[in-house]
């Protein structure tokens, strides 16, 4: 079996595993329905706003509560089942008797899963950037650059914003899908960390203002959590752009780099789960026998 | 194909009746439980090349002992040497697990091209090799029962390995379809490859097979050259062999009745052995039932 191949090879076998598991996605009609019910829900959500016509910044201040519910939902919806699905079937035994390393096989279903979560979830953001374009005032044409002007590069920072977003909940996602044992199993997992990942880190937050924290040092905790880092990024390059210089809202750079560091670790976790789980079972397994003998 | 303990001669002392290689596979020692209760219970054997078909009752550890070979069950204690690839395939093992696991949604010539890929195999030979050509573009869920079994033997044979593991491969098929799924791995069992089957359908064995593991309660109570074997216990047939073998370890494990390897064994029985229509034609009273 190729669970003995070297580091240099882990990568092995992704390029294949891409094309196949792309290849999946593109015929699971589902994914695409979920696309346009997403679009329909942006699109009424900034009908509801005032329409189009009120210019980029506005439909991103309509979006950004949703987006912060609707991203992460969409994108372990993605992510759940992906690495599962070849585990509960046996396929990926069979898989792993090929020259195809973990890291590879990962690293291929996730970047196929993040093409999807393109399609799926930053497509409809951007018909919905296309429909302000052509309904808005005739100023948002401009692209900003400086503060007090709407412009579709704000936009563009904000699909930039969502789609890295959404890959740090895809990325979870796997984890979660490498980790389960079952598709019930994994339903529940995905559940809980579309909450903790949702509403956890504000809950965090709000818990240590209550016990005496320094509220100074909300701007660079908020960053630490997916969600408050999205939304402070949103706030520091796309709304804040149109208002101020200067923001507060929390540490770009620390935000920045709290969503790749999700990513990563969601990453590396999969990666870690899928190969380590049958070793650790045994692990088990082989204490409970020698502690029978 | 010899069984041997540590007590006994190890296989670089054995000389099989071909002239094949006696030891390109080699397992020493090996035991795997599940929840504690051991399923193989200190297994030693060595296989040469050629085809080695694993008989015994439901339960008696075969699909795990097929899984230790494949790589995809650990083993508790001892250790399986395997040969590596020569050609720079990079794959030394061609596994079809009990269930076909093939993702739906693709077509017979899909699925191979995926893991032609990976070996850089020619799928369409693939196919060829085991008679799918004009099933090719039919999807896998569309499949037969017996075909998705063929697909899943040319999927075990691509890369052309030295080690072909292939788990119940004639189970649910008809008469015919057992007959070319046997054939197809017999002809890829030459003296650089070893082809391990796990089967209930004796007359198979009896046809194909060169050399024969039996297997009951986590143990092997008979191995080695098939004609050898017949001839060691005055029978004609496989399916006799595993009548007369079973008498023989019933016998010998009376005084283990109270071994919790039986009880584990019958999980992994059901776990990985229900539908299996063969089950029905190889029932050893004595073994399975004792």
């Amino acid at each position: 079996m190729t669970g003995d191949l070297g580091v240099t090879d882990a990568f092995a076998g992704a390029g294949t595993v891409f094309r196949r598991e792309l290849a999946t996605v593109l015929r699971t009609p589902g994914y695409g329905v979920l696309g346009v019910g997403l679009l329909a829900v942006l699109w009424l959500l900034v009908a509801v706003g005032g329409g189009g016509a009120t210019g980029f910044v506005p439909a991103v201040v309509d979006l950004l509560l949703p987006a912060e519910l609707l991203v992460p939902l969409l994108a372990v919806v993605l992510g759940y089942r992906a690495l599962l699905a070849d585990a509960v079937s046996g396929e990926f035994a069979v898989i792993r008797t090929y020259p195809v390393g973990v890291a590879g096989y990962v690293v291929g279903v996730l970047l196929a899963r993040l093409v999807a979560l393109v399609a799926v979830i930053g497509l409809p953001f951007a018909v919905i950037g296309g429909y302000v374009w052509l309904t808005a005032a005739p100023d948002t044409g401009i692209f900003a650059t400086h503060a007090g002007v709407d412009s579709p590069l704000l936009y563009v920072r904000f699909l930039a914003l969502i789609t890295l977003f959404g890959t740090v909940f895809l990325a979870l996602s796997m984890w979660v899908s490498a980790a389960a044992t079952s598709r019930r199993g994994a339903a529940a997992l995905a559940v809980l960390a579309f909450l903790v990942g949702t509403l956890g880190g504000d809950l965090a937050l709000i818990q240590s203002l209550m016990v005496g924290a320094d509220p100074s040092a909300v701007a660079g905790r908020a960053a630490l959590t997916p969600n408050g880092a999205f939304r402070g990024l949103v706030f520091e390059t796309v709304i804040g752009v149109s208002f101020a210089q200067e923001g507060n809202v929390v540490d770009v750079g620390r935000a920045v780099g709290s969503l790749a560091g999700w990513t990563l670790f969601g990453s590396l976790a999969s990666v870690g789960t899928l190969a380590f789980r049958e070793r650790l079972s045994t692990v088990i397994e082989r204490s409970r026998f020698r502690f029978a003998e | 194909m010899t069984e041997y303990s540590s007590t006994e001669a190890t296989p670089d002392s054995e000389s099989p009746s071909d002239g094949a290689e006696p030891d390109r596979v080699v397992v020493d020692d090996l035991t795997r439980t599940y929840g504690g209760v051991p399923v193989l219970d200190s297994v030693s054997l060595a296989f040469g090349s050629g085809l080695t078909a694993v008989i015994g009752p439901n339960g008696s550890g075969k699909s795990t002992l097929l899984g230790a070979l494949a790589g995809t069950v650990p083993p508790i204690t001892g250790e399986i040497r395997r040969p590596n690839a020569e050609d720079g395939s990079g794959k030394s093992i061609g596994y079809l697990p009990q269930q076909v696991p093939f993702r739906e949604g693709f077509t017979a010539r899909e699925t191979l091209a995926f893991y032609a890929r990976l070996v850089d195999g020619d799928p369409d030979a693939a196919l060829a090799s085991v008679g799918l050509s004009d099933a090719a573009d039919k999807a896998v869920e569309d499949l037969s029962g017996g075909m998705q079994r063929l697909l899943g033997i040319a999927q075990a044979m691509l890369g052309d390995p030295p080690l072909v593991v292939l788990d119940e491969p004639a189970s649910g098929l008809d008469p015919g379809m057992r007959e070319r799924a046997f054939r197809t791995a017999a002809t890829h069992a030459t003296d650089d490859v070893t082809v391990v089957v796990s089967t209930h359908n004796l007359d198979l064995v009896d046809a194909h097979a060169d050399r024969v593991v039996m297997l009951a309660r986590g143990r092997v109570v008979a191995a080695g050259d098939l004609d050898a074997l017949r001839n060691e216990y005055s029978v004609d047939t496989t399916a006799a062999l595993y009548e007369a073998a079973g008498r023989d370890a019933a016998l010998s494990e009376t005084a283990d009745d109270g071994d919790p390897a039986r009880s584990g064994a019958a999980a992994e029985d059901e776990q990985n052995m229900s539908g299996d229509d063969g089950d029905r034609d190889v029932h050893v009273t004595g073994v399975s039932e004792q």
